[in-house]
């Protein structure tokens, strides 16, 4: 067995379901340690900013979270500077992630906080009362816009084996037999051929699939229009049916594949967390013309009160990747 | 009177809008120099992704410009553009581009002086909202 790899587990602005999925690996977390010694990881072992910095370098780091403080940026610094491979893992360090749906606050006419610096807080409490509120960036970034990123695994939180196959390509370069087949299911044939070979993806390779959510959809398409537009909680789901077709605003025409369809599969709309596939330029205006063309009407009034039903649309579209994917904000 | 001259990106449909265009042009009517004109077979076909880029890249305004319901080439291209504006409009004005910017107009081949009034207030509209705010944040930045 070759030597332990260091790796380094870090997240910035988040949930901090990243660091739960990379523990919910199935049968694989027991032989995670067997290739890997966790040097930083402070969600799991508590490790403190000293513990990075002792170290010189290390192997591989997953960073999830969005940019958002000073911290997030220093540490997003830091850990590309020690580490060789650094892997954005999750739809906030991949995309800007929901924390991202922020930047929206510099739009004008949405409220006046575009000219402060410290945006979104109200009034720094009293010294001495309450712990200092963290410096805030002026807009949230997510990591590939701050520094070079290796690898994305994108995905909220990321699916078990797509994490798999990171930590199969970095960790044990093709050494570990364990369930090749799992790690290698659903990429693209390339990166699929590299992770079993045990060679490096090109670099800046996502670890998803390189079709929309529509190619592993369980549903059929039926070229129906709709009357009426409905959120998710107004309306239940016909089965099999096209949940975009029965008027549901399902974004995985324009999302990458790789979750295999699990949530229009239960009859949950897409939300979009692995971010756009590479054919679309922009998933807003992508989007837009999906939608709009299962409107079922040519008559301009009920269509503008058709259009004036969607509700944040902007915030919908956008969920997972307003700070990285929407042209007119980058 | 500000001197801003707005950039303002037109897509013309070649069965229609496009002649009226050229007939404006033939026939001496005086015209705004704004306009930065791309024939397209279709308003069907200008995807919203289009006006997307073109804002993203700087444009004051974008103009769609088709045949009238009923009159189109292709039976019900013009049809489509017409469902697709209000939820376009709708989206750019959440992230930020004002009314006014983006607009889809039925000009008929037969109709040179409407091309160049829709033209004239549409330039005029789009100088009083001043630059795309994507290049004043950039200026300000």
């Amino acid at each position: 067995m070759p030597k332990k790899k260091k790796i380094a587990v870090y997240s910035a602005t988040g949930c901090r379901g990243c660091d739960q999925a990379l523990m919910d690996i199935h049968y694989q977390v027991g032989s995670l340690t067997r290739g890997a010694e966790m040097v930083f990881w402070p969600y799991l072992l508590g490790s403190q900013w000293k513990d990075l910095e002792d170290q010189t370098e290390l192997e591989v780091c997953f960073f999830s979270g969005a940019i958002r403080t000073e911290g997030d940026l220093q540490a997003a610094l830091k850990l590309r500077q020690k580490s060789r491979l650094l892997i954005a893992c999750g739809a906030c360090a991949a995309y800007g992630g929901l924390p991202g749906l922020f930047n929206l606050n510099f739009i004008q006419g949405r409220g006046e906080r575009e000219e402060k610096k410290e945006p979104g807080i109200p009034k720094r409490p009293e010294e001495g009362l309450v712990p200092p509120l963290p410096q805030l960036e002026s807009k949230i970034s997510a990591l590939p816009q701050v520094v070079e990123t290796d690898y994305l695994v994108p995905g909220c939180a990321p699916r078990q084996n797509f994490l798999w196959a990171a930590i199969q390509a970095f960790i044990y370069e093709g050494e570990s037999s364990q369930r090749l087949s799992f790690s290698a299911f659903r990429l693209p044939e390339n990166i699929a051929q590299a992770v079993v070979s045990g060679i490096r993806p090109p670099q800046g390779s996502i670890f998803s699939g390189d079709k929309a959510v529509c190619a592993s959809c369980s549903r059929t398409k039926e070229k129906k229009q709709f009357q009426q537009f409905n959120r998710s909680w107004e309306k239940n789901p016909e089965p099999g049916r096209c949940l975009l077709e029965q008027g549901f605003f399902c974004q995985g025409i324009v999302t990458r594949e790789g979750c295999g369809g699990l949530c229009t599969a239960v009859g949950l709309p897409c939300r979009g967390c692995f971010g756009k596939t590479d054919e679309v330029f922009d998933p807003g205006p992508k989007m837009i013309s999906a939608v709009s063309s299962t409107i079922d009407s040519a008559d301009p009034a009920t269509l503008s009160a058709m259009a004036d039903q969607f509700v944040d649309l902007a915030g919908t579209i956008y969920r997972y990747t307003l700070a990285s994917q929407c042209a007119l904000l980058v | 009177m500000n001197d801003f001259e707005p950039k303002i990106l037109a897509f013309l449909c070649n069965w229609c809008s496009y002649v009226a265009a050229d007939a404006a042009g033939v026939s001496r009517l005086q015209q705004r120099p704004n306009v930065r004109i791309i024939r397209v077979f279709c308003s069907g076909m200008v995807d919203p992704s289009y006006v997307f880029k073109a804002f993203s890249l700087g444009a004051d305004g974008v103009l769609v410009a088709g045949c009238h319901p009923g009159d189109c080439h292709y039976i019900s291209g013009n049809i489509k553009a017409l469902r697709r504006s209000f939820l376009l409009k709708n989206l750019l004005i959440e992230l930020g581009q004002e009314k006014g910017r983006f607009r889809l107009e039925w000009i008929a081949a037969s109709e040179p002086q409407r091309y160049v009034k829709v033209i004239e207030q549409m330039v005029e509209e789009v100088r009083q909202l001043g630059p795309n705010p994507r290049r004043r944040s950039q200026q300000s930045a």
